[in-house]
């Protein structure tokens, strides 16, 4: 329960506060394609500079679409709460982010939900997520 | 390119880390003044103590001009453009190794650096001022005893930092640096780079403010640019809840995966 409430004040605290793209951010993404992911956590990669996390998502013709998304910095995300332990292999997880500009089936880390509603945000600090929320 | 840029910061982070080491102290060491007492922290020696963690220096409240995760430089405190000066504040050519240097793990440099959204841990004896920032590793040794500056030093991204104390404030002039980002506008407006000259000079001024916060004024002086030195203040927030856990390693090389916004 200390852990949801945890989670919902994050939530809270960084919701709806425009914001302007960090490192590399504006390069590698485009604020005008959100994506929203659902499926298994096939991969993290929890290094500098940015962390990274993989999701496969099982599309209508039974196909598989391996996604990887990528968030902030370790330490920005220890500071807020979010460690190694947060997302884990074998996870079912919903991820909201924005789309490569490449094309490619890569996204920005945003808000991620676990099945049992609890929220995290793993994109880096001052990225925007959709829906207007911002990291820091 | 790859290998010197390796050696550029391994030798940061190492020069860093003797620093630290060398000084033998760790950044929340006790301080002298007895509890209660009025004025700042002070050291040994008397002068104000800064040891410790800070958030990066960051406009006072309700003086922000975005919420931008880095703290940039407000233009309505720049001096006005010397004629020619224009061409520092260039636009982004679509060359993201010029847009973009950070995306390919070159250093932020100074004081584009200092202003990046992570913490800065100050260690502080009479001689010296060492700053280390989480991002990059940035780290700044600054001599206090009143050296002056180094002679025949090639230009660097951070420059040859020189301190003394004016009362209690501390003022640190850096110059010798080659010509770079001035801060980190360019993620926040597509049409807009802003470079430094290598005749920039910076000088800060820290201060305590109050019991947990630092007074930081940064002053531009860069005559290639502007027709006159201009500052702009900030404020660093005292984070002693960070101490326990230190800085966190930022090894930028270790799987920048989207340089230039091609990710592998």
């Amino acid at each position: 329960m200390k852990l949801r409430l945890l989670f919902c004040s994050i939530l809270i605290a960084f919701a709806a506060v425009p914001a302007f793209a960090h490192h590399s951010f504006a390069a590698e993404f485009d604020e005008s394609k959100p994506v929203k992911v659902t499926g298994v956590v096939t991969k993290v990669e929890w290094m500098n500079p940015h962390i990274w996390f993989y999701v496969d998502e099982k599309q209508p013709d039974g196909s598989v679409t391996n996604w990887g998304f990528s968030g902030g910095a370790p330490g920005q995300l220890l500071r807020r709460g979010v460690s190694r332990d947060s997302i884990k292999v074998g996870m079912v997880v919903s991820v909201e982010g924005f789309r490569a500009k490449d094309g490619s089936h890569n996204a920005s880390g945003g808000t991620v939900t676990f099945t049992d509603g609890r929220s995290v945000f793993t994109s880096g600090n001052g990225d925007r997520t959709p829906g207007a929320a911002t990291a820091k | 390119m790859k290998r010197l840029l390796a050696i550029f910061l391994f030798s940061a982070t190492l020069i860093a880390a003797l620093g630290v080491a060398g000084l033998g102290l760790r950044a929340a060491s006790a301080r002298a003044q007895a509890p209660g007492a009025k004025g700042p922290p002070r050291t040994a020696d008397g002068k104000p103590d800064f040891n410790g963690i800070y958030e990066w220096p960051k406009s006072p409240p309700g003086e922000e001009i975005c919420h931008c995760s880095a703290t940039i430089f407000d233009r309505k405190h720049f001096a006005a453009l010397k004629p020619g000066g224009e061409a520092f504040l260039e636009p982004r050519t679509g060359d993201p190794r010029h847009d973009e240097p950070r995306d390919f793990c070159m250093p932020a440099g100074f004081p584009s650096g200092m202003l990046s959204a992570y913490p800065v841990q100050f260690t502080q004896t009479k001689g010296y001022l060492v700053m280390v920032h989480e991002f990059q590793r940035m780290s700044r040794v600054i001599p206090l005893d009143g050296r002056p500056h180094r002679e025949g030093l090639d230009p660097s991204y951070y420059g040859d930092p020189v301190g003394h104390w004016e009362g209690d404030t501390l003022v640190i002039e850096t110059t010798n640096f080659k010509r770079w980002s001035l801060d980190d506008y360019f993620y926040s407006d597509a049409k807009e780079y802003r470079m430094h000259s290598d005749a920039l000079r910076t000088i800060e001024r820290i201060r305590w403010k109050d019991t947990n916060t630092l007074s930081y004024q940064l002053t531009i002086d860069d005559p290639k640019i502007f027709v006159a030195a201009w500052s702009q203040g900030f404020e660093m927030k005292a984070r002693p809840d960070w101490d326990a856990t230190g800085l966190y390693e930022y090894v930028c090389e270790e799987n920048n995966r989207c340089a230039g916004g091609k990710c592998k």
